[in-house]
């Protein structure tokens, strides 16, 4: 037979050209050769940044990013159960504010302010999973609606000043106890808190969502609503108890951004919403619901912390971090939706 | 008349990774000649239909259009051709009117600033369900229709380009009796316009009901062409197989226990009246009638999905109140609904979704036993012969028969006394079928009752002890095993 067309019984170094002949493995090929080029791109920006691999650096990162890796783990829960919080970042503001107002003016020793702070931040997330599963509103626009006003209350509370302010310190004597900014700011064997409670919360997430029915609910609630429902899991309370999770964790990171920051504000953590979600698409959970995890989530998060890092030490441009960022979740999906179509 | 070729392919060859899913098919099509092309699951006939309609590049082999060679490129370029195709999931928008759906992506604009010439849209699309001898209101919202109608509005949609070869993916699937035999004269009336058409089905009784010829596919490679008249059931299943299935129906006599279930008079506004029944243990209680009769109702309101309005429910002759599935399973009751889909978790692995119902029993403290969730699922895998590469497979990524048996082993698997079996055999093949009856005695034979639901009248005719006839919400006849016909049965609920 002359004919061979599918030219496969061509040897050797044929059947390599009639390989690399076909679009979808040309494809596959090029897929790769990029995603070599961003990592080596990456390791070079790493290596020659300045000082970044200083003990100093490293613990600055794990500080940094703990808050939002806190706000990654509850947003990792709240998207693989289907839905989306759009009011972390507010709650996170809200928390804080809360429980420094309650230490520096209202006279609350320092562990109520704190319980009271992440019970607040609780609370409102708890109300997020009633409005949503009660009253039949979808996740997006309860959660825009919580995010205006958790961060309305926080300015009423503040009266848009920081807490404890310049003035206030001097005048009332109103300084944010040692427990609270040893959380953003203070160390474990030289291993920053905030990163260790960061590691912690993800530990505990991961626990969840892989090891308990809750978690198991998380997924079923997620993936295919009616089955869930029709096999017997609640699934009203599973969203209540997601949401409430994602309010209590937003307000245990904004204890820890208050403790590095040494001061609250009611309009800190602006960016949280959206870093949180680009942290959870970056580490692979399905933004429909029902796959993912939050180990992803850790390293996504990593990922733009490191990067912004890295940026900052080679003096970027704030404006010109955000370009970077932005194209880099862009990028990342894009790469992942060609990996599965062409299984690269 | 004599007939012309239309439509040849040669060697049509498609491999996935570790599946081959048309092994080397030849298939040849004449003008007003139905085509039936049968196969269990998995056999290629979507595959090869998505080929010829475009919709998926094949790896080798040759199409031949009226002798002419041709390159099938894309679902458009297919319909250039004057192929036409009907999706077995209905792929009709139900937000837009029977017109927009017709003309999707091309209704006719109005010069000079190619707004939407409405007029003319809505006159050419009567002009179209005119000519398929169908009643609709192109102005309706498709939302609107029932499932018949919004087949026939996809079948009009594949034939606005003037398509002379339409191939058509399961249409019946979904459809009730009378919606079937609406679609079998359309069929009819397009045949004699010298209209093509391929039709994939699983029903083997439509056979000699529509086709001309019949080919049969197994694991991708064309098993024969037969004409319609050599080809009766028993060749076919034996072809579509590849061995002899003793018995399509292997009902086992069981002896019947005490009473499980009695239900007096239960009741939803305006969709079920003053239903009462009474189910006993190892008994199969088969529910017959149409689509839109109320069966799948039933069943969700006797397990908690929707709430009653009245009658009261007894559980081994306690009175219950059955208020939500979680109850409904507390109380030992399963249902497999009409969709698995509705059932089934598809990017969960195997063991997650065989557990779904019975999370608080595989739960400690609140923390999932694994090695009992893998244990019991390996269990259900070796018993119901589901076939996947390994355990932690995805669920979306198994045949339907397989899913199937999934979402029974997932009512096993919390040890349900009272079954509810919406449609069991929908969407499966031949041999997935005889499986699932076989289970069924398995269970009936451990002293579960059975409700079983199903529009297939010979299924229930064969596996079921008892029949309960069901149209407009009530029970209007019933029949002990064996004592009824296929035409006792539709006659009841048809004439009424």
């Amino acid at each position: 037979m002359v004919e061979n067309p599918s030219g496969s019984s061509a040897t050797g170094l044929g059947r390599v050209k009639t390989w690399v002949a076909t679009p979808e493995l040309r494809v596959r090929l090029g897929i790769r050769a990029v995603l070599m080029f961003v990592v080596v791109l990456f390791v070079y920006y790493v290596s020659t940044a300045p000082r970044f691999f200083s003990v100093t650096n490293a613990s600055n990162v794990g500080a940094r990013t703990a808050p939002g890796i806190i706000v990654a783990v509850a947003q990792t829960m709240v998207i693989i159960s289907a839905g989306i919080d759009l009011s972390v970042g507010a709650i996170l503001a809200f928390s804080g504010s809360l429980t420094s107002v309650a230490y520096c003016y209202w006279g609350v020793p320092v562990w109520p302010a704190i319980l009271l702070g992440l019970a607040a931040g609780a609370l409102l997330g708890c109300i997020n999973g009633l409005i949503i599963t009660k009253g039949r509103i979808p996740d997006f626009i309860a959660t825009l609606g919580m995010m205006g006003t958790a961060r309305g209350v926080a300015l009423i509370l503040t009266g848009g000043l920081p807490v404890p302010s310049h003035l206030t310190a001097v005048t009332l004597k109103a300084y944010l106890p040692e427990e609270i900014i040893w959380m953003g700011s203070g160390d474990i064997l030289g291993f920053p808190a905030g990163a260790i409670i960061g590691l912690l919360v993800v530990v505990a997430g991961w626990v969840i969502l892989t090891h308990t029915g809750f978690g198991r609910a998380i997924f079923a609630v997620g993936g295919n609503r009616e089955a869930a429902r029709v096999s017997g899991i609640n699934v009203d309370r599973t969203k209540i108890m997601v949401y409430t999770l994602s309010g209590l964790l937003s307000g245990l990171a904004g204890l820890v951004l208050v403790g590095r920051m040494n001061s609250a504000n009611a309009l800190m953590a602006d960016p949280a919403n959206l870093e949180s979600i680009s942290a959870v698409v970056i580490g692979g959970t399905n933004l429909f619901g029902g796959e993912g995890g939050v180990i992803g989530t850790l390293l996504g998060a990593l990922i733009m912390g490191i990067l912004g890092n890295v940026l900052n030490l080679h003096n970027m441009q704030d404006f010109a971090q955000r370009v970077v960022m932005g194209l880099l979740i862009i990028g990342v999906v894009l790469f992942d939706q060609l990996r599965r179509r062409y299984g690269a | 008349m004599s007939f012309s070729l239309i439509l040849r392919t040669e060697g049509i060859d498609k491999r996935y990774p570790g599946v081959h899913a048309l092994d080397h098919v030849d298939f040849d099509l004449y003008e007003g000649e139905v085509h039936v092309l049968l196969g269990e699951n998995g056999a290629g006939k979507s595959t090869f239909m998505k080929i010829l309609s475009g919709s998926l590049p094949k790896d080798s082999g040759r199409i031949f259009l009226r002798g002419q060679e041709v390159e099938i490129a894309s679902p458009m370029h297919a319909r250039e051709l004057g192929i036409g195709m009907v999706y077995q999931e209905l792929s009709v928008i139900p937000s837009l009117s029977v017109a927009e759906n017709i003309f999707l992506g091309r209704l006719p604009k109005r010069k000079p600033f190619g707004t939407v010439d409405w007029s003319e849209a809505m006159s050419q699309a009567k002009r179209i369900l005119d000519d398929l001898g169908v009643d609709i209101d192109p102005g309706e919202r498709v939302g609107n229709l029932g499932m018949g109608e919004q087949q026939l509005t996809e079948i009009a949609k594949a034939l606005s380009t003037d398509a002379r070869i339409l191939l058509l993916d399961e249409p019946s699937s979904a459809l009730s009796h009378e919606e079937r035999e609406r679609l079998f004269s359309i069929i009819g009336g397009l045949q004699e316009k010298g209209v093509a058409i391929i039709y994939v089905s699983h029903r083997l009784v439509e056979v000699p009901r529509i086709g001309r010829r019949v080919t049969v596919l197994r694991d991708g490679a064309k098993i024969d062409t037969l004409a319609v008249d050599r080809a009766d059931e028993a060749t076919l299943i034996r072809m579509m197989v590849g061995r002899e299935l003793r018995e399509q129906f292997p009902k086992e006599e069981i002896e019947r226990g005490k009473e499980l279930l009695r239900i007096e008079g239960l009741m939803v506004k305006g969709v079920l009246n003053d239903l009462s029944l009474s189910l006993h243990e190892g008994e199969i209680l088969g529910i017959s009638g149409l689509l839109g009769a109320g069966r799948t109702e039933f069943a969700r309101a006797l397990f908690g999905i929707d709430p009653i309005d009245g009658g009261e429910v007894f559980l081994n002759g306690r009175k219950v109140e059955i208020s939500s599935p979680s109850k409904a399973i507390e109380l030992g009751l399963g249902y497999l609904t009409e969709d698995r889909k509705d059932g089934l978790v598809p990017r969960l692995p195997i063991p997650a979704n065989i557990t779904l119902a019975s999370l608080k029993k595989m739960c400690q403290l609140g923390f999932l036993k694994h090695d009992e969730e893998r244990m019991s699922a390996e269990k259900y895998v070796e018993e119901l012969n589901i076939h996947t590469p390994r355990l932690s497979q995805r669920i979306e990524f198994l045949s339907g028969g397989n899913q199937q048996k999934v979402a029974l082993a997932k009512w096993l698997c919390c040890e349900a006394k009272i079954l509810i079996f919406d449609e069991p055999t929908r969407g499966i093949d031949v041999g997935a079928k005889v499986e699932v009856f076989r289970l069924m005695n398995d269970l009936a034979r451990e002293g579960v009752g059975i409700i079983m639901i199903s529009s297939e009248l010979p299924e229930v005719l064969a596996m079921a002890d008892r029949i309960l006839v069901m149209a407009d919400g009530s029970f209007v006849a019933e029949y002990e095993g064996g004592q009824a016909s296929q035409e006792d049965l539709m006659r009841d609920t048809v004439v009424r």
